[in-house]
């Protein structure tokens, strides 16, 4: 497995093991893009509770790009495993972390803070892992 | 290296510089924070120079007519034009022409009886702020009082437009009148600088930021014992901000400029509105002579949501001495080099101008903005002979509540929420409604209440003044002192008050008095028994 030749040219390798580069590159796009709008959520959520209004509108906004961000990593997730032969890590820690964030949306709707506030810190920092894990370089 | 590690490096490169950018812009554009939970309304016409204008005092109105134990006053709410730019009039909603409203001054023995007419074309609601009054008299939200001339309100009324539940409340319930309504005011209660001013359901943030708002000054005897300065060196400042449209008229984000049907303003102002004209007792950064004696200063913010952060410049030579706030006099004085205040709430302070050299330029400014905003008025020290006065050391017996007293402990979330599916304002979780009772209070028993804000949340209480007891984890603040009948609670921000309620039973409301808040269903009754 330590072929280097066929991922510059996809078509000279062969149908089931083929390492297109491509969909490592959108998951790498959609999971960091993920990371970065879940740790702006600290950082508006910091800025409203400094009396700064409009940051919770962008909170609230921004929840719904996170999970939507962390949606589109599930899909990327499926392409990176399907059509680039990527590991079989990234599609449950997808789908874990979309339930989480589901969950820490609906709880902060519902001010339950005592659980919101652990809840992001731990989603940001599982972003913040799966993130990195994504730009190891790979093989 | 190989290509793709390259590329991956690069990539890794990449992600960290949009990472530092998409989280550092936005983390550094909002380091500062906010001084007032509020977005400001820019003026559409040059603001007027700062001062220029004298500062004028609100007169004291005169009874009607006195008997052995009650003065008559009558008030008209009324239309009026008045000069705020240089340029075109601004029209105001008054009470009896003038901004602020005329001053009443009261004693403690002694019951004051408003009629209130109503020549405007809404209906009103006057609420004595700090008075210790009945249910009938306190002004509660929907306890209208409907215009003289109808054919404003006639006009502009669409039941149909009142589609949702909170605002279909407006419409219904209360002890309304038609024309005008006599407020009775015992006014058992300590010495104090009161105000007054609109309390309609759904609209007295407008309705106070066109002008319905005066002062009431309260007098007893431990008061006077003390000899403090009174006449022309006893100065109450109403301090507002407000913004004016290209043609004089105020300026406000009203869903319907009417005030007849729909409540709210638009988008972000829900916060609060900010105005970026300072008026001190209706006139633009207005300028005052001072004698070089002590003047007791009785600041009042009466801003819609602004929170000002008061200061002489340059400093006065023997300091700032509080001696009383928003329900009387405090027990000793406190020294201050800045004040803090948020809206609604009152500072009794004493100022000694004697220490200032004649001619001397005194800027009072407002720490909490920058721009034009950061000034508020200028004295100018004249040149007569130092007028020697000694502040005293004992103000008042004010017993301090004791927690080991209250017989129950209430909490309360102030906190952002969907009222009727647009951005409102609750307490606990509920959007105001008069039917929906929050507490249930003992006349005669103390309570603990813990309040919980979210944003900034000038939370005020009707009937009974309180006692700050916590911050957080601290204890009172610097402006806590004494009697309080409204708190000034900061973003997140948990505090503690000690209540005795007093007084009268009855169905009373407790709000913030940020009136954009308020309006938008940031209140709450309770009922005492």
């Amino acid at each position: 497995m330590t072929t280097t030749g066929n991922t510059s040219s996809p078509a000279s390798g062969t149908a089931t093991r083929l390492r297109r580069r491509w969909p490592i590159w959108l998951f790498r796009i959609t999971i960091t893009a993920a990371a970065i709008l879940a740790f702006n959520q600290a950082v508006f959520a910091g800025q409203f509770l400094s009396g700064t209004y409009p940051a919770l509108r962008l909170h609230r906004d921004m929840a719904n790009y996170t999970v939507a961000a962390i949606a589109a990593s599930i899909i990327t997730a499926i392409l990176w495993r399907r059509a680039g032969a990527g590991p079989r890590w990234p599609l449950p820690a997808a789908v874990a972390l979309f339930a989480l964030t589901a969950l820490q949306t609906f709880l902060g709707y519902r001010l339950v803070l005592a659980v919101h506030i652990p809840l992001g810190v731990t989603v940001i920092l599982l972003l913040v892992a799966l993130t990195a894990a994504a730009w190891r370089p790979t093989r | 290296m190989s290509p793709i590690n390259r590329r991956t490096a690069l990539g890794i490169a990449g992600a960290a510089i949009t990472a530092a950018a998409g989280i550092g812009i936005p983390f550094v554009s909002g380091l500062t924070g906010a001084r007032s939970t509020g977005k400001l309304l820019p003026s559409r016409t040059p603001i007027p120079p700062a001062f220029r204008r004298r500062l004028t005092i609100p007169p004291v109105l005169r009874p009607s007519r006195s008997d052995t134990t009650t003065d008559y006053y009558d008030i008209t709410q009324t239309v009026a034009r008045a000069g705020i730019l240089p340029g075109p009039a601004t029209e105001l909603w008054t009470y009896n022409g003038s901004f602020p409203g005329p001053t009443i001054r009261s004693t403690r023995g002694r019951t004051v009886k408003v009629r209130y007419t109503n020549n405007l074309p809404v209906p009103t609601v006057v609420h004595l702020h700090g008075g210790r009054t009945p249910p009938d008299s306190d002004g509660y939200p929907i306890d209208y009082v409907y215009p003289t001339d109808m054919s404003y309100y006639a006009l502009h009324h669409n039941p149909q437009q009142m589609t949702s539940d909170h605002g279909r409340m407006t419409m219904t319930g209360g002890d309304t009148r038609e024309g005008r309504r006599t407020h009775v005011f015992p006014l058992d209660q300590r010495a104090a600088t009161l105000w007054y001013h609109d309390h309609r359901m759904d609209f007295t943030g407008p309705s106070v930021w066109r002008g319905l708002a005066g002062f009431h000054l309260h007098h007893d005897a431990e008061e006077a014992s003390l000899r403090l300065p009174d006449g022309d060196l006893d100065l109450p400042l109403m301090i507002t901000d407000r913004s004016l449209d290209s043609d004089g008229s105020l300026l406000y984000p009203s869903l319907d400029p009417t005030l007849v049907n729909r409540p709210g303003v638009r988008g972000d102002h829900v916060a609060g509105v900010l105005g970026d004209v300072m008026l001190v007792n209706g006139t633009p950064w207005p300028v005052m002579t001072a004698r070089r004696g002590t003047y007791r200063l009785r600041f009042l913010n009466a801003c819609n949501a602004r929170r000002l952060s008061l200061r002489l410049d340059p400093p006065p030579p023997n300091g700032i001495a509080q001696i009383g706030t928003d329900a009387g006099l405090l027990a000793e004085p406190v020294r201050h080099d800045h004040l803090e205040l948020a809206p609604a709430q009152r500072l009794d302070v004493l100022i000694d101008f004697s220490g200032y050299a004649p001619g001397t330029r005194i800027t009072l400014v407002n720490d909490f903005d920058t721009t034009a905003m950061g000034q508020v008025m200028r004295f100018v020290v004249d040149d007569g002979r130092p007028e020697p006065f000694k502040i005293p050391s004992r103000l008042s017996t004010t017993p301090p509540l004791r927690p080991e007293d209250a017989v129950v402990t209430r909490k309360f979330d102030f906190r952002a929420g969907d009222v009727d599916d647009h951005d409102g304002w609750l307490v606990s979780h509920a959007p105001f409604s008069p039917d929906t009772i929050a507490a249930r209070v003992r006349l005669g028993t103390t309570e603990i209440w813990q309040l919980n804000a979210d944003f900034h949340h000038p939370v005020h209480l009707h009937l009974s003044p309180f006692q700050v007891i916590a911050r957080g984890s601290e204890g009172p603040g610097p402006y806590d002192a004494g009697w309080k009948d409204t708190i000034d609670l900061r973003p997140g921000e948990q505090a503690k008050i000690l209540i005795h309620f007093d007084g009268y039973p009855g169905k009373y409301v407790f709000h913030c008095h940020n009136l954009e808040h308020e309006d938008m269903a940031m209140m709450a009754n309770f009922i005492a028994t």
